[in-house]
C-alpha cells in the first residue's frame, strides 16, 4: 500500500489501538483478503484525519452548524406543525402568531414550516450541484494535466471562457435558454456547470507536479498503462485537495440556487421548497413595503448559517491537505 | 527582451481565442439550441407587426444555412447591430449603452471603495496578524461572504428606507428628473439614490480584496529582504510602506481584474434589488420579459469586457513585475 504516498499517510499513527472491532465489523461484512485490508485502511485513514481535525476549533464550529442544519432537514416532518404545502387554515399573509410562528405566505402556507422543509431541497442542491462541477473540473483538470500539449491547451480555452465569464450571467443565460423549464435537475445542471473550472485549474495545477514525481515515473517504467497512473497513482493524490475543494464549492452552490431564485430561474415555490424561493416569494409579496420583515430575515439567515458551515469545515480541511497553507 | 515579447503576443492570443469561443457560444446558445431559433428570436407576440419580425428576421439572416447566419452574426457584432430590443422596440445597442452609463456610476463608485478599504484593512490586518482587527475583519470578512448579496441588498432597504427612512429604496434619481445638465441639486439627487446601491455592492466585496491584500502581505513580511531592512534599523512602519507594501501590491493587480467577474455577479444582484436600471437590472428584466436580443447583446458586452479586462491585468503584470518575464 506504499503507492498511497500523499500527505495523508504520515499523520498520527496511533489509530491500532481499536482495529479490534473494526476487524470484527469487516468479517460481518464478509470482507476478506485484500478488500478488508483496504476497509481497514479507509477506517485507520479517517481516523487519523479526524484526529487531526478535531483541533481545528473553526473546524469543529462548522461541524456542530452543519449538524444542526441536517437535524432541521431529517427532522423536518416532527419539527414542523404543518407540510410545506399544506393549507393551515389562516387568511394568507398573515403576520407572526402562535399558530404560525411566522406568519403565512402568499398562498396561505406556514412559512415556518416552509422554512425547515427548505432546508431539505437546498441542502440536496448544493451537493448535487457540487458533485457535478467536482466531476467534470477533476475530469477536466487529470485530462489536461496529464496529456499536457494541445489537448491541455485546447481544455484550458475552454476552462478559461467558463472562467471569465461572470457566474451570475452564465448562470442566468444558462437558465433561460436551456430546455427544461424550472425543474429542479436543470437548476443542478445550470449551477454545476458554471463551478466547474477553477476546479479544473487546481487539478491540472496539482497533476503537474505530481506527475514528475518519482513513484509515477517509477509506475511507468514498470509498465503501467496510463489509465492506470491516474487512476491509482494521481488521482488519490489529488483527492484530498479535491475533497476540501468540494466542501467550499457546496456553500457557493447554495448560495448560486438561493440567488437564481431570486431572479426567478430557479425552482417553483409551488412544486419544492427552497430558502431562494422563498425569498423570491416574499419579494413578488411585497414583504419588504409591506413591513413583513421576519420573512425575509429568516431564510436569509439559514443560507447564512449554512453557507457558514460549510465555509468552516472547508478552511479547515484545506488547511490540513493543502501544504502551502500549513501554518509557517 | 524577446521572452517578453512572447509572453506578450501569448496572452494576447490566450484572450483572442477565449474572445472567439465566447462568441461561438454566444450564437450557439441562442440559435442551435433545441428549440426553434425562429420562434426564439422572433417575438411570439400577436401585438407585434409583420413588418418587424421581417425586420428580425433579415437582421439576424435567420433562415439561411448556419455558417452564413454565423458570419451574419460576426458582422453585426463588429458593427454593434444587435437588432431592436422586442419590449421597447429600439435598438439594443442605445438600450444598453444607456444602462452601461448607471452601472458605471454604480460599479465605479464601489470599486474605488472596496480597492480603496479593502487593502487598507487587509494591511492593517496583516500588520498585526492575530490582533483584534485581524481576528474582527476576518470575522467581517467571513460573514459576509456567506451573506448573498441580494439579501444583503434587501436588509440595507429594510433597515435604511423602511425602518429609518433616510434613502430612497430604490431607482437612479428622483421620479422625472434627469442626469444631465448637472447641477448640485441633481447631483445630491444621484448620491442619494448611489448610498445604499454602493454600500450593498462594496460592503459584500471588500472581503475579497482584505484577505487577499492580506495574504499577500504576510507572504512578503517572511521574505528576506525585510529582515534585511529590519536589521537596517528602520522602523516598522517604514519597513511596511517603502519595503512589503509596494510588493505585495502586484498580486493585487490580477485579482482586482479577476475580482471583476465576482463584483459584476454582485452588482446584477445590486442592480436588481434596488431598481437600478443598468446592465445587470436589463439583463433580469430581459428574462422577464423574454427579450431575446438584449439577453444576448448583454452577455456578450459582459463577457467582453471582463476579458478585456483580464488582458490589461495580464499585460499590466509583465510590466511591473520583471518575474514574470521569466517565466
Amino acid at each position: 500500500m506504499t503507492k498511497m504516498s500523499g500527505e495523508s499517510a504520515g499523520i498520527g499513527e496511533n489509530a491500532d489501538a481499536d482495529t479490534g472491532w473494526v476487524s470484527r465489523i469487516a468479517d460481518m461484512l464478509r470482507l476478506s483478503g485484500p478488500t478488508k485490508e483496504k476497509f481497514l485502511l479507509a477506517r485507520k485513514r479517517g481516523k487519523n484525519l479526524w484526529t487531526v481535525y478535531k483541533s481545528s476549533k473553526t473546524g469543529m464550529i462548522g461541524l456542530v452548524m452543519l449538524l444542526i442544519v441536517l437535524g432541521m432537514a431529517a427532522f423536518a416532518d416532527s419539527i414542523t406543525p404543518y407540510g410545506p404545502f399544506e393549507p393551515t387554515g389562516a387568511p394568507h399573509e398573515t403576520p407572526p402568531s402562535p399558530r404560525n410562528w411566522l406568519g403565512t405566505d402568499l398562498s396561505g402556507w406556514d412559512i415556518f414550516s416552509r422554512v425547515i422543509y427548505g432546508s431539505r431541497v437546498s441542502l440536496m442542491i448544493g451537493l448535487v450541484a457540487t458533485a457535478v462541477s467536482m466531476g467534470l473540473g477533476t475530469l477536466v483538470g487529470l485530462m489536461s494535466g496529464y496529456w499536457g500539449g494541445w489537448r491541455d491547451e485546447v481544455l484550458m480555452r475552454i476552462t478559461d471562457v467558463f472562467l471569465v465569464i461572470p457566474w451570475l450571467v452564465l448562470m442566468i443565460v444558462l437558465a433561460y435558454v436551456l430546455p427544461g423549464g424550472a425543474s429542479v435537475t436543470k437548476v443542478v445542471f445550470v449551477i454545476g456547470i458554471t463551478g466547474w473550472s477553477s476546479t479544473a485549474r487546481i487539478v491540472r495545477a496539482q497533476v503537474f507536479s505530481l506527475k514528475e514525481r518519482a513513484f509515477v515515473e517509477r509506475a511507468r517504467a514498470i509498465g503501467s498503462g496510463d489509465w492506470h497512473i491516474v487512476r491509482r497513482h494521481i488521482f488519490p493524490n489529488v483527492f484530498p485537495l479535491i475533497f476540501a475543494n468540494a466542501i467550499l464549492t457546496i456553500a457557493l452552490s447554495i448560495l448560486s440556487e438561493s440567488t437564481l431564485s431570486y431572479v426567478n430561474l430557479g425552482p417553483r415555490s409551488y412544486e419544492v421548497v427552497t430558502w431562494g424561493n422563498i425569498l423570491n416569494d416574499a419579494v413578488q409579496a411585497h414583504a419588504m413595503t409591506l413591513g413583513y420583515y421576519w420573512w425575509i430575515v429568516v431564510p436569509g439567515l439559514c443560507i447564512v448559517f449554512v453557507v457558514l458551515a460549510f465555509t468552516f469545515i472547508g478552511f479547515a480541511l484545506d488547511e490540513i491537505f493543502n501544504p502551502k497553507l500549513r501554518r509557517r | 527582451m524577446r521572452s517578453v515579447r512572447r509572453v506578450f503576443l501569448r496572452r494576447l492570443l490566450n484572450a483572442l481565442v477565449t474572445l472567439m469561443l465566447v462568441l461561438i457560444l454566444n450564437f450557439y446558445l441562442f440559435r442551435v439550441m433545441p428549440g426553434d431559433p425562429v420562434k426564439l428570436l422572433i417575438p411570439q407576440d400577436p401585438s407585434i407587426g409583420p413588418e418587424f419580425v421581417e425586420r428580425q428576421r433579415e437582421a439576424f439572416g435567420l433562415g439561411k444555412p448556419l455558417p452564413e447566419q454565423f458570419l451574419i452574426y460576426l458582422w453585426n457584432t463588429a458593427t454593434l447591430d444587435f437588432g431592436l430590443s422586442y419590449y421597447y422596440r429600439t435598438p439594443v445597442w442605445d438600450y444598453l449603452l444607456d444602462s452601461l452609463q448607471w452601472t458605471l456610476i454604480l460599479v465605479g463608485t464601489s470599486s474605488v471603495l472596496m480597492i480603496g478599504i479593502g487593502m487598507t484593512s487587509g494591511i492593517l490586518a496583516a500588520w498585526k496578524r492575530g490582533g483584534a482587527f485581524d481576528t474582527g475583519s476576518l470575522a467581517f470578512s467571513l460573514f459576509f461572504y456567506a451573506m448573498p448579496t441580494f439579501w444583503f441588498a434587501m436588509m440595507l432597504i429594510v433597515i435604511f428606507s423602511q425602518k429609518i427612512p433616510l434613502f430612497p429604496p430604490g431607482g437612479q434619481l428622483s421620479i422625472g428628473a434627469t442626469l444631465w445638465p448637472m447641477d448640485w441639486d441633481r447631483f445630491m439627487d444621484l448620491v442619494d439614490h448611489l448610498v445604499l446601491p454602493a454600500a450593498s455592492l462594496t460592503i459584500g466585496s471588500i472581503a475579497a480584496f482584505s484577505l487577499i491584500m492580506r495574504g499577500s502581505l504576510i507572504d512578503v513580511m517572511t521574505e528576506e529582504y525585510i529582515t534585511t531592512a529590519r536589521a537596517k534599523g528602520l522602523s516598522e512602519y517604514k519597513v511596511l510602506k517603502d519595503h512589503a507594501v509596494p510588493n505585495a501590491m502586484l498580486p493585487m493587480v490580477t485579482l482586482i481584474a479577476m475580482d471583476l467577474a465576482f463584483v459584476v455577479g454582485g452588482a446584477f444582484q445590486t442592480e436588481q434589488v434596488f431598481s437600478y436600471k443598468g446592465i445587470g437590472w436589463a439583463t433580469i428584466q430581459a428574462t422577464y420579459k423574454r427579450d431575446y436580443p438584449v439577453l444576448q447583446a448583454a452577455f456578450l458586452l459582459i463577457a467582453v469586457t471582463v476579458i478585456i479586462a483580464n488582458l490589461v491585468a495580464d499585460l499590466l503584470l509583465i510590466y511591473l513585475d520583471p518575474r514574470v518575464k521569466m517565466d
